[in-house]
């Protein structure tokens, strides 16, 4: 079966040669993880030197990569038959550390890193603050850029809530750092200065005593003492965050947005391709994973009924009666999973729109993420 | 009825549903949504005051139901069914009003983006915030002494968040030394660690990676002290042929059965004809491991697992829903009559009958 024929059109051979950013996105639990690493076993196979960064990769995916465990530092993949100067490498985000090196990075003195990496806010607020484990991923993706060691790097997102909260981290993370309340609780003499902002400061001051009288007021003070030691480092912080938007805009970073056939995920990555839009970022596809092959229409559903009925009682005959149910019902769900694809993606232009088809078990070996890497590069989808 | 047996062990709604709070989760993906919506319209069937609690604003649930988008106003959007979307904003305003009478604040609040630091700054204060929510429905009263729902579904974060999720209250007590909120919060930790208040039930799809996850869901929430209710698997294949069948389909080959369907007067081609013969050998594999993955499940687990089936109809919709909340209730022993009318007696029947343990691995 073509591609043509499942009304798909075009594939991402071209962008897996020449890019230098793919992202992959999408919705959490529609295969994200494993479309990243057959991107990148792709563009090895198109013999360029290759990274994906994962976040939290599946282990039976890892190990299929030939990796029992994943860090920090990027480790080779061992991949047979690849042409001269390719190479698939593989690494995992590691917030903390990424974290820390960003402090250590942008910190005014050794002391006032040690301050913040000591501080109790810092210490949870890697895992809680929204965006944090998106931010994270895109400034590693900038350290990576900047070490220029890499053909093409491929990057999963995090499961995020919502496939748009990645690209709001690094705004988010900025207007944070700028927000009014934190100015107020590292000057509170500042903020209450001046016109409406004598009129927020005054408000302002009075949720800080009920802040302090509902949490304790020392966690008020650690929030202030935390973001005292931060404040030096706001400008580079926020240089950093247009930085990684520059980047993102460039028309060799591409998105890949990932989707399986069921309505909510369309649903968001529809909002994707017109978040990107907006943004001025690049689409290199869409990939719609795990969607039923299409089945031909004959026997028609009447016919069908009829020859159930026909069946005779003994083993056999109700062996083709069970085979003839189980035409129709995957049947049914292809023609459902198709009409609701069409419904989500009505008028969204993409340069390609893939189907990857359903693989019987887990993809847990390389010969699993070839297939999908022909799918992805040919647009066959069988 | 007779007809239908109970597979799963759980003696009807007053043992499944015996909790006053349900809390739904799963990885991403699996038809967690559903599962809440199903159990439900389950809960709701048994008679039950129910509501469904929305906590991470996707609004799936007025997209089902076809309703208005859900906001934090209780609505009933079906007899004797209410439906909510807590938003931790909405929880700020409602707690500083509710406890401090600060109405004034929302204002100031509002200018400062001190709501930015309120649900993002504070470590897992957001988290206790819904948490709070939760344990207010929970706690509250009709004036005739009753509670104010019998029965709260919460459609929570995903398998990964659940436990930092419920466990906002205890992360807040040792950040937060004194004041009302740790004394709330020891009062949430006592709902959320009481069987017959609260248990969580995990759905997840028959494939590998969400059953282990679902297992070590299972072991992470059992550990924070929260009941573990019955497992769902979702999106379950009905068997259409067993192992014999398979093997006999597979006997005749294609051209055996591409003879047997035209001799039964339709007209099928070669090729649907030897796709037919892989489709056959696909299910009866799917099958096997939908069976391997329960018995993993029931076992690893040591909960009962209930069915949803991947329906085969030309849309998804609140019927379907409807009918997966019957199909819910009939392996606890139950009526389904939605379920019965849309799929008809053989085959409830057959999907009743494939949701049972297999023989010898009865708990």
């Amino acid at each position: 079966m073509t591609a043509a024929s499942q009304g798909a059109v075009g594939d991402l051979a071209e962008d897996v040669r020449s890019a230098h950013i793919l992202v992959a996105t999408g919705s959490g639990g529609v295969g994200k993880t494993t479309t990243a690493a057959a991107i990148g076993l792709a563009a090895a196979r198109a013999g360029r030197r290759t990274l994906v960064l994962t976040i939290d990769p599946a282990r039976r995916l890892a190990q299929a990569m030939g990796l029992d465990g994943l860090d920090d530092a990027p480790r080779r993949v061992e991949v047979p038959d690849l042409p001269e100067g390719g190479e698939l490498w593989a690494m995992m985000l590691d917030m903390q550390t990424t974290f820390d090196r960003l402090i250590d990075r942008h910190a005014t003195s050794e002391e006032n890193a040690a301050a913040i990496k000591a501080n109790r806010i810092y210490r949870t607020m890697s895992g809680s603050l929204a965006g944090t484990q998106e931010y994270m991923a895109m400034e590693r993706l900038h350290e990576l850029h900047d070490a220029d060691e890499w053909d093409l790097l491929v990057v999963d997102t995090p499961p995020t809530r919502s496939a748009l909260d990645f690209l709001d981290a690094p705004r988010r993370m900025s207007s944070f750092m700028e927000g009014r309340l934190l100015q107020l609780l590292i000057r509170p003499g500042m903020a209450a200065g001046k016109g409406v902002g004598r009129f927020v400061g005054a408000g302002a001051s009075a949720f800080m005593r009920v802040a302090g009288r509902v949490t304790g007021m020392d966690l008020i003070e650690d929030i202030g003492d935390f973001f005292r030691n931060f404040e030096g480092m706001y400008e580079g912080f926020k240089q950093r965050a247009d930085q990684v938007l520059a980047l993102l805009r460039e028309p060799t970073s591409r998105f890949v947005v990932v989707t399986s056939p069921e309505p909510p995920p369309l649903r968001e990555a529809k909002f994707f391709l017109e978040r990107l839009e907006k943004e001025g970022l690049h689409a290199a596809g869409i990939v719609v994973n795990q969607i039923r092959p299409e089945l031909p229409r004959d026997p028609t559903d009447a016919q069908i009924d009829r020859a159930i009925t026909a069946q005779t009682e003994d083993r056999d005959g109700q062996a083709v009666a069970g085979a003839l149910r189980l035409l129709i019902d995957v049947r049914n769900v292809a023609a459902r999973q198709r009409r609701d694809v069409s419904a989500a993606l009505y008028g969204v232009s993409v340069p390609a729109r893939l189907h990857v088809p359903l693989l019987a078990g887990d993809v847990n070996d390389l010969a699993g993420l070839d297939r999908i890497a022909t799918a992805l590069t040919t647009g066959e989808g069988r | 009825m007779d007809t239908f047996t109970n597979p799963s062990g759980l003696a009807g709604f007053d043992e499944w549903l015996s909790s006053h709070v349900v809390l739904v989760t799963g990885k991403g993906g699996v038809g967690k949504t559903t599962g809440a919506a199903a159990i439900a319209l389950a809960g709701a069937a048994s008679g039950r005051r129910t509501i469904l609690v929305e906590v991470e604003g996707r609004q799936s649930f007025s997209r089902t139901f076809r309703t208005a988008p859900w906001d934090y106003t209780e609505r009933e959007f079906r007899p004797g069914l209410w439906g909510m979307a807590v938003d931790p904003t909405d929880a700020v305003y409602e707690y500083l009003d509710h406890f401090y009478g600060l109405k004034r604040v929302q204002w100031v609040m509002e200018k400062s983006h001190a709501l930015d630091f309120v649900t993002t700054a504070a470590p897992g204060l957001r988290d206790l915030l819904l948490v709070g929510k939760i344990f207010d429905l929970e706690v509250r009263k009709r004036p005739d002494g009753r509670r104010a729902y019998d029965l709260i579904v919460v459609d929570a974060p995903p398998t990964g968040r659940i436990v930092p999720f419920l466990q906002a209250p205890e992360g807040v007590t040792e950040i937060v030394r004194v004041g009302p909120i740790k004394r709330q919060a020891r009062h949430m930790r006592e709902m959320l660690q009481n069987p017959r208040r609260v248990q969580a039930t995990i759905v997840t799809l028959m494939q590998e990676m969400p059953v282990r996850e679902t297992v070590e869901g299972v072991a992470a929430l059992r550990q924070a002290g929260v009941a573990i209710g019955p497992v769902i698997a979702n999106q379950v294949v009905t068997p259409r042929l067993q192992a014999d069948g398979s093997a006999a389909i597979a006997a005749m080959g294609r051209d055996g059965l591409q003879r047997r369907i035209q001799d039964a007067g339709a007209t099928i081609s070669g090729r649907t004809s030897d796709l037919l013969l892989e489709l056959v050998e696909t299910h009866r594999a799917q099958v096997e491991q939908q069976d391997v993955l329960r018995d993993e499940l029931a076992a690893d687990c040591a909960t009962p697992v209930l069915t949803m089936p991947l329906l085969t109809g030309s849309s998804f919709g609140a019927d379907d829903i409807e009918v997966l909340g019957d199909i819910l209730s009939m392996q606890v022993g139950e009526d389904g009559p939605h379920a019965r009318e849309q799929l008809g007696d053989d085959d409830v029947q057959l999907l009743i009958d494939s949701a049972r343990p297999a023989p010898g691995t009865d708990a």
